[in-house]
């Protein structure tokens, strides 16, 4: 029986606090993934919407809010034309830079120009397509807004791409001023890289919209760099721990005793030693960007009477991380489809909701019928998703 | 008649009604649990019906928005049964181990077939459809990216330059004119070592450092560019375009949905395994070059011997081993070129 048959309607203003649960399975993915793929293999690709539309059933349907599901509403036959646009687009962008600089610097021109739209559009059909208790998403952003988050994005490597095929490197000195200038330009995409960032989420989780909520990202543009600068600290840690590794290990084990030779074997033993000590590291590294992100994200992210909490542990981020790869590996990637809901697990129990009205008072608002179905398929090319 | 309880979301509010489901004459008749009033009719066909899995819940969702669903899937199934809907083949198939494992049996052979026969025959109509201007553009970009990054103008005479010329045009003269592609040989200075390759639409860049690796000796470096000649009449540099292109696309469909950096795993695996088929094709075809011009294909080896010991005499400074080191499978797995002491072999046998 519902829960939600059995609750009664409490008087508004009380609080409401709704488990994020989800319930796929491994195994049952593994056959679900299986027959996906080889159906896709067998039809030359064109099964592949059909695939896609029955593992996002599959995820959603298994992402309880509160003990209701997720629905996922998306056309396939509609999802094949918009594959086959963005695939032709993606194929004329990746062969146009092989013939000429030009031709690439002009598909890289049409890409960038075009992606803030494709963006816009891919989260209109996420969202358009996602319901829960029946009320279907919407995503409020416009246009113009899209543009003007990921406008600073894409001056600068357009700037860079502009300037190295306009002024091809003739003699040296010219080739010392371009370097300059180019290394200038990378140095001020890395110190920026954080705002970007900042304004691309915050385009994504200012409009998010549910039966007449809308969310807001309060996160500061500060809270990006200071979880970007632990992360680089972090990095340049584990990068200094590696030579102190190698003393520790010729303290202990000593080497010069064994002769000329066998000390040069001893010393990339060493190396080769410190370099399998180097890889966990990274994958820590990795799991506490992964987990720090996600809890900044949506902590931060409520509406006039949502509001989302994400508890996601390091330890356990890192422990599965580590988990996945190696028994990937071990197994020829037929592990994958495990790995990818162990990895959904964890990251949707992480989270919550706190609602100040019943999630019942909740009331379609008639604003969700945009369908576009290259929307989707432009996130899959070019790597734009929700993060959830 | 066959009933089943469920609740009911009508789409316009979040709220849940306790219903019960009827099904007759092809339309879906909800109604209220309590009232026995009819809530909604809706056709057969507008009802996105579930497909039967083991976790999650029963919902169907409604044309015009709404849905009923149930936690109890067991009712749920066997109300669908009993009114005559049938599962689809997918779904049979996704439920069942036997189906799952012959599908994955298949799905092995077909990765296999696919990457033994059917990508290098894709390639082989796709290279043959692509006219030879588009090598031409392609090596000619690629030539001016070379040129401005890894090499400089040669510093050998024009005298070296013509003997090397010379002696290459004779060992061209011997082939079959039709196994000969169009080629243009060139001279750079180096910033990357010794060195020789094959751009595609025909250019062949000859480093001043290997001249000067082989000390000049024409026939070793008439079987180098024997084997880049190979190459060129092979396509070799378009294939391998087409080739990471479908086999990038491949993986992503199978796998992207996890970790795009693993995604990459299988296609630099895989590209690496034609990389050392096409070496291979190309020395066999400097076999038959230097075969055709009367030349020893044992003067390869010459190449190799100076290599191995240049790379003894760099490794000396860096502290490293000074034995070859054994080829491991791993390094094998990811080397584009076939390991030396093969290629030494092939062109050792070659010239008995």
């Amino acid at each position: 029986m519902d829960e939600s048959i059995e609750s009664v309607l409490p008087e508004s203003g009380s609080s409401h606090s709704l488990k994020l649960q989800f319930t796929g399975s491994g195994s049952e993915y593994f056959r679900i993934w299986i027959v996906n793929l080889l159906l896709t293999i067998v039809t030359l690709g064109i099964y592949f919407p059909w695939a896609k539309v029955r593992k996002l059933r599959y995820f959603y349907g298994n992402t309880l809010v509160g003990g209701e599901p997720l629905g996922f509403h998306g056309d396939p036959k509609k999802m094949l034309k918009g594959y086959a646009l963005v695939a032709v687009l993606f194929i004329c962008y990746s062969f146009a830079g092989e013939f000429s600089p030009m031709a690439g610097l002009i598909a890289l021109l049409v890409i960038a120009a075009l992606s803030p739209a494709l963006l816009k559009s891919s989260m209109q059909f996420r969202l358009a397509n996602t319901s829960w208790r029946a009320l279907r998403f919407h995503f409020a952003g416009d246009l113009n807004g899209a543009y003007r988050a990921m406008l600073p994005l894409f001056a600068p490597g357009a700037l860079i791409a502009f300037l190295s095929v306009l002024h091809p490197v003739t003699d040296p000195e010219s080739l010392t001023w371009q370097g300059k200038a180019l290394s200038l330009l990378g140095l001020a995409a890395v110190v920026f890289a954080p705002w970007f960032f900042w304004r691309l989420k915050k385009y994504q989780h200012d409009n998010y919209a549910l039966g007449g909520q809308q969310t807001r990202l309060s996160a500061s543009v500060g809270d990006f760099y200071a979880l970007a600068a632990k992360v680089i600290g972090l990095y340049i840690l584990c990068g200094a721990l590696i030579p102190l590794g190698i003393l520790i290990e010729a303290f202990i084990f000593g080497f010069g005793a064994s002769g000329e030779s066998g000390g040069g074997k001893h010393i990339a033993a060493f190396i080769g030693f410190a370099l399998l000590l180097l890889v966990p590291l990274f994958v820590a590294v990795y799991a506490f960007w992964l987990a720090r992100f996600q809890d900044l994200l949506w902590n931060q992210t409520a509406s006039t009477d949502i509001r989302f909490k994400s508890q996601l542990h390091f330890k356990s981020m890192f422990w599965l991380t580590v988990k996945n790869w190696v028994l990937i590996a071990f197994t020829f990637g037929l592990y994958w489809p495990f790995a990818a809901i162990a990895t959904q697990r964890l990251r949707v129990q992480a989270m919550s909701l706190e609602m100040s009205i019943a999630p019942e008072q909740l009331v379609a608002d008639g604003l969700e019928h945009a369908d576009e179905a290259v929307g989707l398929a432009a996130g899959d090319f070019f790597g734009f998703d929700i993060g959830l | 008649m066959q009933e089943l309880a469920a609740s009911y979301f009508d789409g316009r509010s979040a709220q849940a009604h306790a219903v019960t489901l009827r099904l007759a004459d092809g339309v879906l008749h909800i109604v209220a649990a309590d009232s026995q009033e009819v809530l909604r009719s809706v056709q057969m066909r507008d009802v996105q019906w579930p497909e039967r899995t083991r976790h999650g819940k029963r919902v169907a969702h409604l044309a015009g928005g709404g849905l009923v669903q149930t936690d109890d899937t067991v009712a749920w199934d066997t109300w669908v049964a009993a009114n005559g809907q049938h599962e689809s083949l997918v779904v049979k198939m996704q439920q069942s181990w036997r189906t799952v494992l012959a599908s994955a049996v298949i799905l092995i052979c077909l990765i296999g077939a696919v990457y033994a026969w059917g990508l290098p025959l894709l390639s082989d109509v796709l290279v043959e459809a692509t006219p030879a201007s588009v090598d031409q553009s392609l090596g000619e970009a690629a030539l001016t990216a070379v040129d401005a990054q890894l090499m400089a103008p040669t510093q050998l005479s024009a005298d070296e330059q013509s003997r090397i010329q010379e002696a290459w045009k004779q060992v061209v003269a011997a082939q079959a004119p039709e196994q000969v592609p169009q080629w243009e040989l060139v001279f750079r200075k180096s910033k990357i070592g010794p060195n020789a390759f094959a751009l595609p639409g025909g250019t062949m860049v000859m480093t001043d450092e290997m001249v000067k690796l082989v000390d000049g000796d024409t026939q070793v470096l008439s079987a180098i560019l024997g084997h880049e000649l190979g190459h060129l009449q092979h396509r070799d540099s378009l294939r391998m375009l087409i080739q990471v292109g479908v086999l990038g696309s491949i993986s992503s469909v199978a796998l992207g949905d996890f970790s795009s950096v693993m995604a990459t795993v299988p296609v630099l695996l895989g590209q690496a395994g034609y990389s050392r088929e096409a070496e291979h094709a190309a020395d066999v075809y400097s076999v038959q070059v230097m075969k055709a011009a009367h030349i020893s294909p044992a003067v390869m080896v010459v190449m190799f011997d100076k290599m191995a010991e240049r790379n003894r005499e760099k490794a000396k400074g860096a502290a490293k081993d000074g034995d070859a080191e054994e080829p491991s499978w791993l390094g094998i797995a990811f080397a584009s070129h076939p390991a030396d002491a093969e290629r030494i072999a092939f062109f050792k046998q070659a010239a008995q």
